[in-house]
């Protein structure tokens, strides 16, 4: 499952690049995350009026 | 025939800045056009102005003119807005008209130089002052300094003013975005041997413009000509505008690993620069519809009576939707993943994709506020299209299209036979040149480029008479 | 006034704190990436070529090495192979002088606009072939035809008389213009282009020069 190491040099981000698109869905996931939680403080402002 | 454009309506000097810009834009637009048409030329005969006026040379003053052309009309559409929106006159117009004359200047002098004197010796001095050889950012280091300054200034200008006056949602994006703007351009102003990290900033620069922040002004322009040009509902607008900042940030900043996938850098940006750079599309097509809903529906929002006030100008900017779209959206995808770029990068997919492109997302828009430009410089109510300007979106719509699809082929033809099938030396390269089909699509792409020539003479004929023949007719 | 059906999705505060987010993120995301690649792709020393350490981008002593480029079945791709030292211009480049004639080299690459016909790692024109890989290139190696043409013994004395006399040694009607390259200048463009082709580019350009059969013997007609 998980792939061997094989760009030139380890590093941080060549590690989460373990095989199809594990980095890049990592990343996405990172940003769109906090998403949900803007959308309930907003949720919640919005009800408050 | 600059000053047949008059600003006599003008009152606010903000905005006959603006106007002087957008003047030395149309002129650079047609330098852009006319050194494609050389460039073009020299594809289908190789002899033309051989050691006189070389492709390198025509093709520099080609993109060159094309981007300073865009920062031109960029400037004076900002210039054109700021004090509508921010109900604040311009706080250092003097200034402001000073650097708009040593822009000019430096412009002229640097152009000149490409021309007559072309290329230097191998030395730090070349780079200061000859040419710095570097795709796109070919301007002498001299020059590099002197547009940081002017920049400065015209930032200045914005952001003082924005400070003193309304800060409406349109101004804010247009603040903080010109911020990261004018702040890129020092990513490409230095020197190294290693052309890995040359090429690495240079994309931070050329990326980062024309896939990041470029693309965020372009939907800011959008949101105030829709509300200008018919009359849209401002807070429809500015929701939509930050969801553009969104995505298109979202995805544009990262995407900028589609151009490090191999360049010398790490393999992990082959997957970084596909995912981000394949979602670049999705607020593209959220500016198209947009575009298209406020036309339909939010027409007169403001309570006044449904009408497009600037017909040219809405028509262009129904262009810019579709050809952002097309132009960036889909022809960008095309070859933007790496296991397609691997063949088609440094192709003429890439020449395809960016004359679609810059012409789709920038042109479009650009020629739009023109337009609107004229419509306030001679206090017209209501401008309409004329048989001109009709013949002008037509023609150059069709023919950058045409040239688009003739290099799309040409791509095609380059891609499978020096690439996939001859593997990429000088031999395979030549050899797929000289293939008919890559000839026949060249001979399309010129006959396109002319089309587009003319169109361009339509426009800049409608544009010096639209604004005169409107009042007269209002009157 | 309680109001349950409010909507998020069409409050502007909500789309506007999502993009300042999702823009300072990725923005650091992107700072940080960068750090990341610049250690990757900084220049290797001479001690690396000598102790055999792989860099991304070798040291400028790279040019004193035979440079091939072969199939790696553990990358999946062709990568650079630095290999016996190899006399570059009949001698061997002291780290000073391969680094002042690689300086040199791309200065001049710049100041004759190379990139507005070619390619150079894929950026750039495309009126004129892509320079990547030109060093390994086999038109320019012992028999190949623009090595006959210029009637030189070695790679890089054929590439630098064509540099300086490109229409004397035209092969299509396309032709290269004569830029004024000094002698001098011509061994830095070629020690810039040897140099080049020892960078790991991930495995572009594909399929450099190869017919199918060598491809899928994994050998390259590179030399």
């Amino acid at each position: 499952m998980i792939d061997q190491f094989t760009d030139v040099v380890p590093s941080f981000f060549g590690m989460l690049n373990q095989g199809p698109l594990t980095l890049t869905i990592f990343l996405h996931t990172v940003i769109i995350l906090p998403m949900f939680w803007i959308y309930k403080q907003e949720k919640a402002k919005l009800q408050d009026k | 025939m600059l000053t047949s454009i008059k600003t006599n309506s003008l009152t606010n000097e903000g905005q006959k800045l603006g106007m002087m810009y957008i003047r030395v834009a149309i002129v650079l637009f047609g330098a852009q056009l006319l050194m494609g048409l050389i460039a073009a030329i020299q594809f289908i005969v190789p002899g033309f102005l051989f050691e006189i006026f070389d492709f390198s040379v025509a093709r520099m003053v080609h993109i060159n003119a094309l981007v300073v052309w865009m920062l031109y009309a960029m400037i004076g559409s900002v210039y054109l807005m700021l004090t509508d929106e921010t109900e604040h006159n311009v706080v250092a117009i003097g200034l402001g008209k000073l650097a708009f004359w040593v822009l000019t200047a430096a412009v002229t002098v640097v152009v000149l130089v490409y021309i007559f004197i072309q290329v230097g010796a191998g030395s730090e001095s070349t780079i200061w002052f000859i040419n710095e050889g570097r795709e796109y950012l070919e301007a002498p280091r001299w020059a590099d300094i002197g547009i940081v300054v002017v920049v400065l200034i015209f930032y200045w200008n914005v952001f003082a003013t924005y400070m003193k006056g309304k800060k409406t949602g349109i101004m804010t994006v247009m603040v903080a975005n010109l911020m990261a703007l004018a702040g890129l351009y020092l990513a490409g102003m230095f020197f190294t041997d290693n052309i890995s990290i040359d090429q690495y900033w240079w994309w931070w620069v050329i990326h980062l413009w024309v896939e990041a922040t470029w693309e965020v002004f372009v939907g800011t322009l959008a949101a105030y000509a829709l509300v200008k040009i018919i009359d849209a509902k401002r807070e429809i607008v500015e929701m939509w505008l930050w969801i553009e900042v969104l995505m298109l940030f979202g995805s544009g900043i990262l995407g900028l690993g589609h151009h490090y996938f191999w360049i010398g850098t790490p393999e992990y940006w082959w997957e970084i620069g596909a995912l981000f750079s394949s979602l670049e599309p999705v607020p593209l097509v959220a500016m198209f519809v947009h575009v298209l809903y406020d036309w339909g529906k939010e027409q007169g929002a403001n309570g006044t009576k449904p009408a497009i006030k600037n017909g040219p100008a809405m028509a262009w900017l129904v262009t810019n939707a579709f050809g952002n779209f097309l132009g960036a959206g889909i022809w960008g995808f095309f070859h933007t993943l790496p296991q397609v770029n691997i063949y088609t990068h440094g192709s003429q997919f890439t020449a395809a994709h960016g004359h679609l492109a810059f012409f789709g997302a920038y042109a479009t828009i650009l020629i739009g506020m023109m337009y609107y430009g004229i419509q306030r410089a001679y206090g017209v109510e209501r401008m309409r299209a004329t048989f001109k300007s009709k013949m002008a979106i037509f023609l150059i719509t069709f023919g950058v299209l045409g040239m688009t699809v003739a290099l799309t082929i040409a791509g095609y033809e380059q891609v499978l036979v020096e690439r996939a099938e001859l593997g990429a030396n000088w031999n395979a390269f030549f050899t797929a040149q000289d293939l008919p089909w890559y000839i026949q699509a060249q001979i399309w792409r010129t006959i396109m480029g002319v089309v587009t020539f003319i169109g361009f003479i339509y426009l800049v004929w409608d544009l010096i008479t639209i604004g005169k023949e409107a009042k007269e007719a209002q009157v | 006034m309680a109001n349950e059906n409010v909507s998020v999705w069409t409050s502007i505060p909500f789309w506007r704190r999502s993009a300042a987010w999702v823009t300072g993120f990725a923005s650091i995301l992107l700072i940080w990436l960068t750090f990341d690649t610049l250690g990757q792709i900084s220049m290797g020393t001479d001690s690396d070529l000598k102790n055999g350490v792989t860099k991304r981008v070798p040291a400028p002593t790279v040019i004193n090495y035979h440079i091939d480029y072969k199939m790696s079945q553990k990358r999946g791709h062709e990568v650079p192979v630095i290999g016996k030292k190899e006399p570059f211009f009949g001698k061997e480049w002291s780290p000073k002088e391969a680094r002042e004639l690689l300086h040199l080299g791309k200065l001049t690459s710049q100041a004759k606009n190379c990139m507005n016909c070619h390619t150079l790692l894929g950026n750039g024109a495309y009126y004129a072939p892509d320079l990547t890989k030109a060093w390994l290139d086999p038109a320019w190696q012992k028999g190949g035809a623009m090595q006959g043409f210029t009637g030189k013994n070695t790679t890089e004395e054929a590439m630098a008389e064509f540099l300086q006399h490109p229409s004397k040694y035209a092969t299509h009607a396309r032709m290269m213009p004569n830029l004024g390259i000094t002698a001098k200048e011509a061994k830095g463009l070629v020690a810039f282009l040897k140099h080049m082709s020892s960078i790991d580019t991930n495995g572009f350009p594909r399929n450099f020069s190869k017919t199918v059969d060598q491809f899928k013997a994994g050998g390259t007609n590179a030399h």
